[in-house]
């Protein structure tokens, strides 16, 4: 066990790793209550597929991958919040007639972004390569400063989610009462999407654009499940992110090493999560039962 | 701004000819009446007649198209910290992870500013609101637990921790038990004996008259602001909800066959 859990980092790569999914997990974990409690997961979903034409790009022309992702981002958010003030009816003076759905609407973005990223990459030799690391990430390849940049951007985010913990979740409560004691519902909704589109963007590079929602939304539902208040199902969701985290990248090296399966390290911290998110719904049951 | 000499003589709410619009619909026309400090007015009509429009425009969150609006002597963007509102309790989440106790305390938030925690005088006034409506006892537990009548209550204590000079309800007696109706007829009668001005929402006509002096019947348009008891006549109401809609049983109970 003892072997299991630290033989591995004693090689740089694999430390690396580890903090970064420690990183990541705990940052997902707490952003992803946010997003569970407002019901911001199509917020994860758009940004994970439209940074990818960024990082498509950056990549293409050789710039770090990270402003390339954040500046997609940073458009995404820009459009999001356009698309649901627009969906509510503080949106005046609409011209009548038919409208495109919120929905429609989303889904026409995040499908004319993920087909830029395409035929960015597309355009270059060793294809089908370069579109595995970005679908996927390269978490036993990150660098010292790619975690400490994790580092200052994820702690940042959990800066601003703390400064403004109270007025988010009277927000999340009650949009009318926030609005109606004042609150700038709109601005507050703009910094929310920010941090998870932050979160995603950090986050993309180690985990890939397809897992990448795991980490936000996994973690934070397994918290929710077994507390009931929101710091405890933060505190739990982070405690889990970084212990199933931690196991998973263990277990991928493991079955790579000495089983010869060879196990993704992205992809099997994803399967911990989900196992782990089985557990507490099997134990909740269980403890309803007795 | 203002220079006379008596602030409280600003009528709680002055409407002018107040009209709203979402885009180029017209939700909303020609109500004119006044609330004053202590009174209350009751917001009689049918479903989609502009009820909760006009408790939007007094908090502000939409604007007057035509006409004007004046809430404490001033414009609603600038009295909002001045108004509490008590929205219907199962347009809420009842999964939501909070206690009755948080809930409550919400109501301190714009009090106590960004970024700083509630502190012992926002606990002592929040838990003293709890009490007034009969949920002391409840203050630990979950928000969604409890029936909606008792979630009514624990809003009504929320805008209570406002300390507020205006109070708005949107439809507060909707399907809830008698203790609740009880609780929430009596701390009304006692906030308007401290001033407060009451503006509620409500399809039910004794209640109306029961808790309310004046009574505004709206059906996109104002039909009647008048008296209660002047208000709520067969015809007036007729003209309100429709004559084919519309039956009166003794003179306090509407039913409509919609």
């Amino acid at each position: 066990m003892r072997a299991f859990l630290f033989d591995p980092y004693r090689l740089g790569f694999m430390s690396r790793a580890r903090v970064e999914v420690v990183l990541l997990g705990t940052l997902g974990a707490v952003v992803g209550v946010h997003v569970a409690l407002r019901r911001l997961a199509f917020v994860t979903d758009a940004v994970q597929h439209t940074v990818f034409p960024g990082i498509a790009i950056a990549y293409a022309v050789g710039w770090p991958l990270l402003p390339g992702a954040a500046a997609a981002a940073a458009l995404t958010v820009g459009l999001l919040v356009m698309l649901t003030s627009g969906h509510r009816q503080f949106f005046r003076g609409a011209p009548p007639g038919p409208r495109v759905d919120f929905d429609s609407a989303l889904a026409v973005i995040i499908a004319s972004f993920f087909a830029v990223g395409v035929v960015v990459v597309s355009r270059r030799t060793g294809y089908a390569a370069d579109l595995s690391t970005l679908l996927f990430g390269r978490i036993l390849d990150v660098s010292r400063a790619e975690v400490v940049e994790t580092a200052v951007i994820g702690g940042l985010c959990l800066v601003v989610l703390a400064l403004l913990h109270k007025e988010l979740v009277l927000l999340a409560l009650d949009r009318t009462q926030a609005a109606a004691v004042g609150l700038p519902v709109r601005l507050l909704d703009a910094v929310l999407y920010a941090v998870t589109a932050a979160t995603v963007v950090v986050a993309v590079r180690a985990i890939g654009t397809v897992l990448v929602v795991a980490f936000v939304v996994t973690p934070a539902a397994t918290g929710r499940l077994l507390t009931k208040s929101i710091p405890g199902a933060m505190a739990a969701a982070a405690g889990v992110a970084a212990v199933l985290g931690w196991i998973g990248l263990s277990a991928s090296y493991e079955a790579s090493l000495n089983h010869d399966v060879r196990l993704a390290a992205g992809a099997t911290v994803v399967i911990a999560y989900t196992l782990g998110f089985a557990a507490a719904g099997a134990a909740r049951l269980l403890f309803r039962r007795a | 701004m203002k220079t006379s000499a008596e602030p409280a003589a600003a009528p709680a709410l002055r409407l002018d000819a107040l009209g709203v619009a979402y885009g180029r619909r017209s939700v909303l026309a020609g109500v004119t009446g006044e609330v004053a400090p202590g009174g209350s007015l009751a917001l009689i009509g049918p479903n989609g007649a502009g009820k909760s429009t006009l408790i939007k425009a007094i908090l502000g969150l939409v604007d007057a198209m035509t006409g004007r609006i004046e809430v404490l002597g001033t414009t609603p963007a600038r009295a909002r910290g001045r108004v509490a509102y008590v929205p219907q309790a199962d347009t809420l989440d009842s999964e939501f992870p909070v206690t009755v106790a948080q809930v409550v305390l919400m109501g301190r938030y714009r009090r106590i500013g960004w970024v700083r925690r509630p502190g012992r005088a926002d606990r002592a006034v929040a838990d003293e609101a709890l009490e007034r409506v009969g949920l002391g006892g409840r203050a630990g537990d979950r928000f969604g637990v409890l029936s909606g009548g008792q979630r009514q209550r624990v809003l009504l204590a929320r805008a209570l921790a406002q300390q507020p000079e205006l109070l708005l309800l949107d439809e507060p007696f909707n399907g809830v038990d008698s203790t609740t109706t009880d609780v929430l007829l009596d701390v009304l009668a006692e906030q308007r004996k401290e001033g407060v001005a009451v503006v509620m929402a409500t399809h039910d006509l004794s209640i109306a008259h029961l808790a309310c002096d004046t009574g505004c019947l709206l059906n996109h348009h104002q039909v009647a602001f008048a008296p209660i008891a002047e208000a709520l006549t067969p015809e007036l109401l007729g003209v309100t909800y429709g004559r084919s809609a519309v039956v009166l049983a003794g003179d306090s109970t509407i039913v409509t066959t919609t």
